[in-house]
């Protein structure tokens, strides 16, 4: 009988995503999308009144009023896509990146996105590419995250993205990581274990915070309960925004930190 | 079992609490919940019993908090926890309770900080002590494992007391994930509410939203439209399926038999796949709001569900077969972590823990709401409560919950969507939903739009307790496994 199996697992489709069709992709991590030439100063005001976290802001700078969209903060819940210039995103490149770069600003006077400054290339993620070559280990840390995105990260594992084809695995112990995956907002009474176990991780390492939680507390940010997002307790070298970001995205980020040459393929 | 401690402590609706919690198992109630709230108009603090009475259905009883509360533990056990949370959130003592250390707030919280009622700006950082229950004895080793566990999983704490490979007691320590949620909910607009619930387990996100929907249009005395409460019902048992399907993966997994757990990692991703495509999100995220859902289900979308559903359950029954057909499987399953049937029954255990221990429960047929009333479907149950046990009630249901969604999806019928919630009243209510761990319970109390109280009863918090009486007597080496036959949210416990 488990001959069957394994001879029909032989001949059945392979399921694996090349990696080219996965970079960039955000579809079903409900991600907003500003398309800046349909946006008014009316809409970018509505919008920050739905958003439930702070995640769509009016800011004040050099005399203009912008829209500020902190992918960060972003739970994707949708209410600002119900608005004209907002839809669901199907791409989205902000994974794996500074936190200045998760946020966007948009002006609706001029209808035109605002440049931000670009990135400063992490030192450690060029030390550990130039020591490690392809290969990568990951220790997955909850400081206090709903199990949602443990849910995404455990599915990278699975024959559609299949992380290891990367040379990238999952850890059992931070001594033998290169990279910590941090979930969540850390909570008080995750805050110490947070700690010992970045400092566990041997040099050079890198910590990525995933999620919404992760990178500014999300939907937990005012808890009294909560300490703060994960770069209030450890140092955070890039951002995985999303609530929860989908595998697509996680592999993005962590593919991006890396900066790993990924050329498209045939 | 001894009557109340201290006869002049009680108070009448603790001694009728006590009363229904008595008796022989048929006929003596089920605790369901027990949690505080504050009385803001009259100024007092409110205990809240939630009962699930043989015969007569759920009964709230209520009781004022005059600094201190009668324990119900002593009569029935599966209140230990609540009355524990109730003294951190609360400040209250409890009397006559055989445990009552600190539950929710680790030694970081101030011991005379309770945050329901006490100020929480800028709650200093403390050093309060812990005590761990000992085991005393020649060759008594203790075992402590975690927070930070080995994998993709949850933070928390056991602590096992060994002697060799065997197991003589656990003790765990959780709520490190504790995120001060019912906290949170206070003072969230009604409308946003759903929003922080699908955040308490994310691996059940859509049915904590729908238990929390539910209560808010019960509480407002509202129903959702019959097309709504078919979307939810089609979310909800698919939402089931993946989890049976991960958790079946997961324990072949936990065997180092990886061809089913590489099957079912890929079946797991056909539906959720699925699930972007029909209705936009993985987990049915921002789908349930009060009064209805945000999304229909196209005939289109209706008929890819269809095929996906179909080929999901039939390939992952022919794999589950396989699996528990080998004798690997078997004797690493069988007789592992059992769960007396009395143990689970005294812990008011809940869901597929329950149902391989021989307690019959579901909510979906004992309760019925939304589109479940008047429907007839199977319940698988059975009485080994041992390893395999829980992982053949995972299997059965599987393929009746893609039974429920076959059905329903022949009924979806164009109509609206979504009821307007009133948005100017005072509001009280609950409403509790099988989710895919078991009975899950919202009691939400507001007004104006706003919640100022909103009390999960998760079914982790109440089967975390039954773990320990599964693993003793067991080696050490089979925890993970019992662990996962549990497979309880720690989140979904810690809140």
């Amino acid at each position: 009988m488990i001959l069957d199996v394994i001879q029909r697992s032989l001949q059945s489709p392979n399921r694996l995503v090349p990696v080219e069709s996965l970079l960039g992709r955000a579809d079903g991590g409900r991600m907003p999308h500003v398309d800046v030439s349909l946006l008014t100063a009316e809409m970018a005001e509505t919008a920050c009144r739905l958003c439930p976290t702070s995640a769509l802001s009016l800011v004040h700078r050099e005399e203009k009023e912008l829209l500020c969209l902190d992918y960060g903060q972003c739970i994707g819940c949708g209410r600002c896509a119900e608005l004209k210039a907002f839809s669901i995103a199907e791409r989205l490149t902000c994974c794996g990146v500074s936190k200045q770069r998760l946020v966007q600003y948009f002006d609706p006077e001029r209808a035109t996105e605002v440049e931000t400054e670009l990135d400063i290339p992490k030192a450690a993620g060029r030390e550990i590419l130039s020591l490690m070559g392809r290969a990568l280990n990951i220790r997955q840390l909850d400081a206090g995250s709903c199990n949602g995105c443990e849910a995404e990260i455990t599915a990278l594992t699975n024959p559609y993205y299949d992380l290891e084809r990367f040379g990238i695995h999952f850890v059992a112990s931070p001594k033998h990581a290169d990279l910590l995956l941090v979930t969540g907002s850390v909570t008080r009474n995750m805050a110490v274990a947070v700690k010992q176990t970045y400092e566990a991780v041997p040099a050079p390492k890198l910590v990525v915070a995933v999620g919404a939680c992760g990178c500014s507390g999300g939907i937990f940010a005012t808890s009294p309960a909560v300490a703060g997002p994960v770069d209030k307790v450890i140092p955070v070298d890039a951002y995985i925004p999303g609530c929860p970001p989908t595998p697509a995205m996680l592999l993005t980020g962590i593919l991006e930190v890396l900066r790993r040459p990924t050329k498209p393929g045939k | 079992m001894d009557p109340m401690p201290g006869e002049n402590a009680t108070t009448p609706t603790v001694v009728e609490v006590a009363r229904l919690l008595q008796g022989p198992p048929e006929n003596r109630a089920r605790l369901v919940s027990l949690f505080g709230s504050i009385d803001s108009s009259l100024k007092r603090t409110m205990v809240h019993y939630i009962l699930d009475v043989p015969g007569a259905g759920y009964r709230v009883l209520e009781d004022m908090m005059n600094g201190s509360v009668p324990s119900i533990t002593p009569v029935s056990p599966a209140a230990a926890w609540y009355e524990r949370e109730l003294k951190d959130q609360y400040g209250v003592e409890l009397f006559g309770h055989p445990d009552p250390r600190s539950l929710l707030l680790h030694e970081n919280w101030p011991g005379n900080c309770h945050p329901m009622v006490d100020s929480t700006q800028a709650v200093p950082w403390a050093d309060e002590h812990y005590e761990f229950l000992q085991v005393e004895g020649d060759g008594v080793c203790e075992v402590a494992v975690g927070p930070v566990h080995a994998g993709i999983i949850e933070p928390g704490h056991f602590r096992f007391s060994v002697v060799g490979d065997n197991v003589l007691f656990l003790e765990l320590r959780h709520f490190y994930t504790h995120k001060g949620t019912e906290r949170l909910f206070q003072g969230t607009p009604v409308s946003s509410g759903q929003m922080l619930a699908e955040s308490v387990s994310g691996d059940n996100c859509f049915a904590h939203a729908v238990a929390y929907c539910q209560a808010i249009e019960e509480a407002h005395a509202v129903t959702a439209p019959p097309l709504a409460q078919l979307v939810r019902l089609i979310g909800l048992e698919l939402e089931r399926m993946v989890a049976h399907i991960a958790d079946v993966g997961a324990l072949s997994g936990d065997i180092a038999f990886m061809l089913p757990a590489a099957y079912c990692s890929r079946i797991k991703e056909d539906l959720l796949q699925t699930s972007v495509r029909v209705i936009g999100s993985r987990f049915w995220r921002g789908i349930a709001v009060p009064g209805g859902v945000t999304r229909d289900i196209s005939p289109s979308a209706a008929e890819m569900l269809r095929e996906a559903v179909m080929q999901a359950s039939g390939e992952f029954a022919k794999m589950a077969a396989i699996m528990l057909d080998r004798p690997s499987v078997q004797s690493r399953f069988e007789a592992a972590g059992v769960l007396h049937h009395s143990v689970a029954g005294d812990l008011a255990v809940v869901g597929p823990v329950a149902r391989a221990s021989g307690i019959d429960a579901d909510i979906r047929r004992d309760h019925p709401y939304g589109a479940y009333r008047g429907l007839n479907f199977e319940i698988p149950s059975l009485h080994y409560g041992d390893v395999l046990a829980r992982t053949r009630v995972r299997i059965d249901e599987v393929a009746c919950s893609a039974q429920l969604i076959l059905d329903a999806l022949t009924q979806l019928q164009a109509g609206p969507i979504r009821t307007e919630v009133p948005q100017d009243v005072a509001f009280e209510g609950f409403s509790a939903i099988e989710s895919p761990r078991g009975e899950l319970l919202y009691w939400v109390k507001g007004e104006a739009g706003m919640l100022t109280r909103c009390h999960i009863k998760s079914p982790s918090f109440q089967n975390w307790p039954a773990l320990p009486h599964a693993v003793v007597g067991n080696v050490i080496a089979d925890f993970p496994l019992i662990n996962k036959s549990f497979n309880l949210s720690y989140s979904g416990c810690d809140r």
